[in-house]
């Protein structure tokens, strides 16, 4: 069996809010194959974003170990997980969060730039031709429809090719048409390019694009079909 | 909906807009309040000290009426006429020089000599305190009461001896208060006060000496001070002296307070249009903020009249407010003042509240706040419903309408209409607003230009670089109002420098190279030949010059009194009271004639008389038309025979009117000569002429512009805090522009990290846009502060233009450094701020 591309021992996370201490994770053990396909279901509050969160860097665990790639997360500083960011891991949110005073070929040019790419127009108008926005590239946010705008979210997180993809409920925000057509572009580049997935979802029907779906409940994650705790 | 519902329904919404505070309006309040307070400020200054000048009117001038006259004293039937009017006092008064006894040390000085009614109003006190009549003139010996810089320059204490003429005095105690001490910029000497008789002793007094007689009255009613000046002109149409009563105490004083308000007004109002990039940066801010608010509230049928109105209302609530607090500030200035350095301001204070003063500010401080706020307004009426079903505000220009465009500049008209009618000088204000208005429009070009421009820059390959300088000119980037601010603030201070530092040139260069070492004054007409023998025999004389001197006063200019002939505002000085005058029969090398011919040497014809040629320009005067003057009591009328150019700025002898020969000789005069030595020649030069002319009055030149510079150095310190203050209010908007920016920044920072850009890439590219705005708006502020200054100096003034390159790299620089340092301060919220957090909460 190959080595997992993620790993997550025991991850435990608390976050101190105005109520006092609020455990998010409690012991979270998953670990996921490179290429694997894996939707995260659960109800609202029961912690999937904030293990999403967790898987690239965005938030510190407070004990637990998160592998990726083959690096502990837990032992790096913030610059550090944002380099590992850039080189491994693509994020796309439900909310799209693109630049709005960017043009979509400068949203999508972004994570190359900060990895010090020489030509990195080049590749981002590659990539928004790949999620059919040749003719958008120098369109703004605001002058993108939603479906737009995800797939330039999209074609952001790909054109660094990533070793892991982690998507937050990437169709919140869309009509099930179009929510339909971003899924099928995001499972092409996926099998474009080999990514391992880790999709977090209340949709059914969409998990059921996944190979695996895991469930979040009360911050425990339990197998929906595979090995799991 | 009618306009009265309109209201009523808008005055609704501002107050539910108003319970949630005054966030967000930090910036838009302290802008306004700060213009608003300097105008104020400086309004209430100058009303209390004018007020403080009326109220001591009669001190400082020494009575309710003044009557002066230059070499004589006041005839018989004068005196007996203003005795019977009320009580009179006689003063007189010169320069001379104090001589240390010991060492024969020799300080120029104003002397005063005083009879025993001085003075008629207010009290000399002194250190130690006396009956002054008692010590200036005791049975034994005679007295003096000096001004503190006296004992200091001579090494001298209260209780020693010096001499001034013939005659000894002691020193009887230093003067602390003289309440008809004039205010002026800088004097010539300390004050030396005796008694007449004491002045009588010294045989200072000879037929033409440069002593001018005062006679003060006291009356019972000062209210008809005005009756007697007319029927005193009446009973002595030729008497040839100068009357003042009460209500022109200080002349000079209170022409010099109108000019400073007129100028720092004008730099406060400077201030409070860089502090209407304020107001407009946070309306914009705060309506962008307001904008799915007003999008919900047109879905539920709101019209754009009311979303106006409304927010109209509260912007100029917010505008009273900003003003009210300036205005209560500035109102409280002069009570501040007077309270803590009362008695070290030189002119007398009588703080109140000037409300013409209080609501013109108001009404600049009202008129800012909606001229800069009727853009954002318009556009916010605007805004379309379909925000709500978009994921993003749009960002961009876009056209508020033509009213509100028409609006706007009614509202600037307004505004540039009160400033010119509000002011002392019209003509100067109505420049200055011009001026201002340019600059005002070739930064607003500049900006925009510039930030279009750096589009074309080649994008750095590295990352911080590339989106610091892609910062700049993206949409919605606050780099336009940031360089506009900034650039107008850091104008101001490099022209007010600019023109300081050529002003101080133009003082220290002048001395070394053209203008006298030593101008002598009193000089005797039986002295003449021995000066100038001695002068002559000075180690390293250059140059020696002489005239004579009398004082006189145009009367008549081509034949119509002078009360009655249009003279230009730029000549009035010469028909203000009297003037030197001088005779010569030979042109003197440095004449330079433009117009007309000299006489001939033996000219012995009509009196003939030659003037400078923009005195001639003045009066409207050319060859040929006559000037009436009256000398000592006795008119002379000359005809032009020639026009002359002067530049008065190398501090070489000339006069304004010369006479030819023949017409003024027999008066009584004395003379002004000057010389020319080497600097380290000056001290064996000054000593030898003192002490061989004991009588003399010496002048140092380089005193004298070393006094000069040094007022010109407070001045400019007054102007360069008002500048100062435009360049802070120009900080405050950049600090607004960047906080009202806050969630753009923090929004992209999260952004950037979750792409993987480091703390160091995004703190690199905010210090790297602040940089770039810091740098373009020190260049361009470069070069518009330069040609202002050159304006300035060129154009109004008429003095030569020097750059001076470290003045404006250290103006600018500072002024980058601060931009940095403002916009990081700004920014390390952005930075500090949890990725995880914002994206939960926006999620």
């Amino acid at each position: 069996m190959s080595e997992p591309l993620v790993n997550i021992v025991d991850l435990h996370l608390s976050l101190v809010g105005g109520a006092g201490e609020v455990n998010i994770l409690r012991g979270v053990n998953l670990s996921i194959t490179k290429g694997e396909t894996v939707s995260v279901l659960g109800p609202s509050g029961a912690g999937k974003t904030t293990l999403l969160m967790a898987l690239s860097g965005l938030e510190k665990p407070t004990s637990g170990q998160v592998q990726v790639a083959g690096v502990d997360l837990t032992t790096i500083d913030e610059d550090g997980l944002a380099r590992f960011r850039r080189e491994h891991v693509g994020i796309v949110f439900q909310s799209f969060h693109l630049i709005p005073t960017m043009t979509a070929l400068e949203n999508v040019s972004l994570p190359l730039e900060f990895s010090g790419c020489k030509n990195p127009e080049e590749q981002a108008e590659e990539a928004l031709t790949k999620a059919g926005l040749s003719d958008r590239i120098d369109h703004f946010p605001g002058e993108l429809s939603g479906g737009e705008q995800q797939r330039v979210a999209l074609a952001r997180a790909f054109v660094v090719k990533p070793a892991l993809l982690l998507a937050d409920e990437p169709t919140g925000n869309l009509d099930r048409e179009t929510g339909q057509i971003v899924m099928n572009l995001l499972f092409d580049l996926q099998q474009e390019h080999g990514t391992t997935l880790v999709l977090v979802t209340h949709d059914e029907i969409l998990a059921s694009r996944c190979e695996r779906s895991v469930r979040m409940i009360d911050g425990c994650l339990r197998e929906e079909n595979g090995a799991g705790s | 909906m009618n306009s009265t519902s309109t209201i009523t329904q808008a005055i609704r919404l501002v107050r539910r807009e108003l319970r949630g505070g005054l966030r967000g309006f930090g910036v838009f309040l302290t802008c306004l309040f700060l213009g608003v307070f300097a105008i104020s400020a400086i309004g209430s200054f100058t009303e209390s000290a004018k007020a403080g000048l009326l109220a001591d009117a009669s001190a400082l001038l020494g009575g309710d009426l003044e009557i002066r006259l230059a070499h004589r004293e006041l005839p018989t039937e004068g005196i007996s006429f203003l005795t019977d009017q009320g009580q009179l006092s006689h003063v007189a008064t010169m320069r001379t020089m104090v001589v240390d006894i010991e060492n024969d040390k020799r300080v120029l000085a104003e002397l005063k000599a005083v009879d025993s009614s001085y003075p008629l109003y207010g009290k000399i006190t002194s250190t130690p305190q006396l009956n002054i009549h008692n010590e200036l003139d005791s049975r034994d010996e005679l007295g003096a009461l000096v001004e503190a810089p006296m004992l200091s320059r001579l090494d001298k204490k209260v209780g020693d001896k010096v001499k001034v003429g013939n005659a000894e005095f002691r020193i009887k105690g230093i003067i602390t208060t003289e309440p008809d001490r004039t205010v002026r910029a800088f004097n010539l000497g300390p004050r030396f006060m005796i008694s007449l008789e004491g002045l009588e002793a010294t045989g200072l007094i000879q037929p033409g000496s440069l002593i001018y007689h005062a006679y003060r009255l006291r009356l019972p009613n000062r209210e008809t001070v005005d009756q007697l000046k007319a029927e005193m002109q009446a009973r002595f149409p030729e008497a040839g002296w100068r009357v003042r009563s009460w209500r022109e105490a200080a002349p000079r004083v209170t022409f010099f307070l109108d000019r400073m308000n007129l100028n720092m007004t004008l730099i406060g109002l400077c201030s409070l249009l860089v502090g209407g990039l304020g107001v407009s940066g946070a309306v914009r801010g705060y309506l962008d903020g307001k904008i799915t608010h007003i999008a919900t509230m047109k879905c539920l049928g709101a019209p754009g009249k009311l979303i106006f109105t409304a927010y109209l209302l509260q912007i100029l609530f917010l505008g009273l407010l900003g003003s009210t607090a300036g205005l209560a500030a500035g109102a409280t200035l002069p009570y501040v003042l007077k309270q803590l350095i009362g008695t070290h301001l030189p002119v007398p204070m009588t703080p109140g509240i000037h409300w013409q003063v209080l609501v013109v500010a108001a009404l600049f401080g009202l008129l800012i706040a909606l001229i800069f706020s009727l853009k954002s307004l318009g556009l916010a009426r605007l805004v379309s419903p379909s925000v709500l079903f978009r994921g993003y505000s749009e960002s961009g220009n876009r056209n508020p309408g033509t009213a509100v465009k028409v609006s706007i500049i009614i509202s600037a008209m307004i505004l540039a209409a009160l400033a010119i009618l509000t002011s002392s000088d019209q003509r100067l204000a109505f420049w200055f607003i011009s001026g201002a208005s340019l600059c005002f429009v070739i930064f607003r070009f500049a900006s925009t230009t510039v930030v279009k421009l750096t589009h074309l820059i080649p994008k750095p390959t590295n990352p911080s670089l590339r989106l610091g300088l892609g910062n700049i000119h993206r949409r919605g980037s606050p780099a336009g109002s940031a360089l506009f601010s900034l650039g107008l603030g850091l104008t101001a201070l490099v022209t007010v420098m600019l023109v300081q530092a050529n002003l101080d040139d133009k003082i220290n260069e002048t001395v070394p190279n053209e203008a006298p070492s030593f101008f002598f004054l009193d000089l005797q007409s039986d002295q003449v030949e021995s000066f100038e023998e001695t002068a002559r025999n000075l180690p390293g004389l250059t140059k020696l010059e002489r005239y004579p001197t009398l004082r006189g006063r145009i009367t008549a200019i081509a034949g119509k009194p002078v009360t009655m002939a249009k003279v230009a505002k730029e000549v009035r000085w010469a028909v203000r009271g009297d003037r030197f005058l001088s005779y010569a029969k030979e042109k003197a090398p440095d004449i330079k004639v433009v117009a007309g011919e000299w006489w001939p040497k033996d000219y012995a014809g009509d009196p003939l008389v030659s003037i400078t040629a923009d005195l001639a320009k003045g009066f409207g005067v050319g060859i040929g038309d006559t000037l009436t003057i009256n000398v000592l009591g006795r008119d002379v009328t000359a005809t032009i025979s020639s026009l002359r150019d002067v530049d008065w700025s190398t501090l070489n002898l000339n006069f304004a009117l010369l006479f030819s020969p023949g017409v003024l000789e027999t008066a009584p005069q004395t003379n002004i000569a000057s010389i020319h030595v080497p600097a380290e020649l000056e001290e064996t030069a000054f000593a030898a002429i003192t002490k061989q002319f004991p009588n003399v009055s010496v002048i140092s030149t380089r005193e004298l512009l070393k006094n000069v510079s040094q007022t010109l150095e407070r001045i400019g310190t007054a102007f360069r805090s008002m500048a100062g203050l435009a360049v802070l209010i120009g900080f405050l908007v950049l600090a607004g522009a960047v906080s009202a920016d806050q969630h753009r920044r923090i929004h992209d920072a999260v952004i950037f990290k979750v792409c993987g850009a480091t703390r160091f890439d995004i703190l690199g590219a905010f210090a790297a846009e602040f940089l770039f705005l810091g740098l373009i708006a020190g260049g361009i502020s470069a070069i518009v502060g330069s040609l202002a200054a050159m304006g300035i100096l060129k154009g109004l003034m008429k003095i030569p233009f020097t750059l001076h390159p470290g003045t404006i790299i250290t103006t600018i620089l500072t002024g980058i450094a601060l931009t940095v340092f403002l916009g990081l301060v700004g920014t390390w919220r952005a930075l500090g701020h949890k990725p995880a957090s914002y994206l939960r909460d926006v999620n």
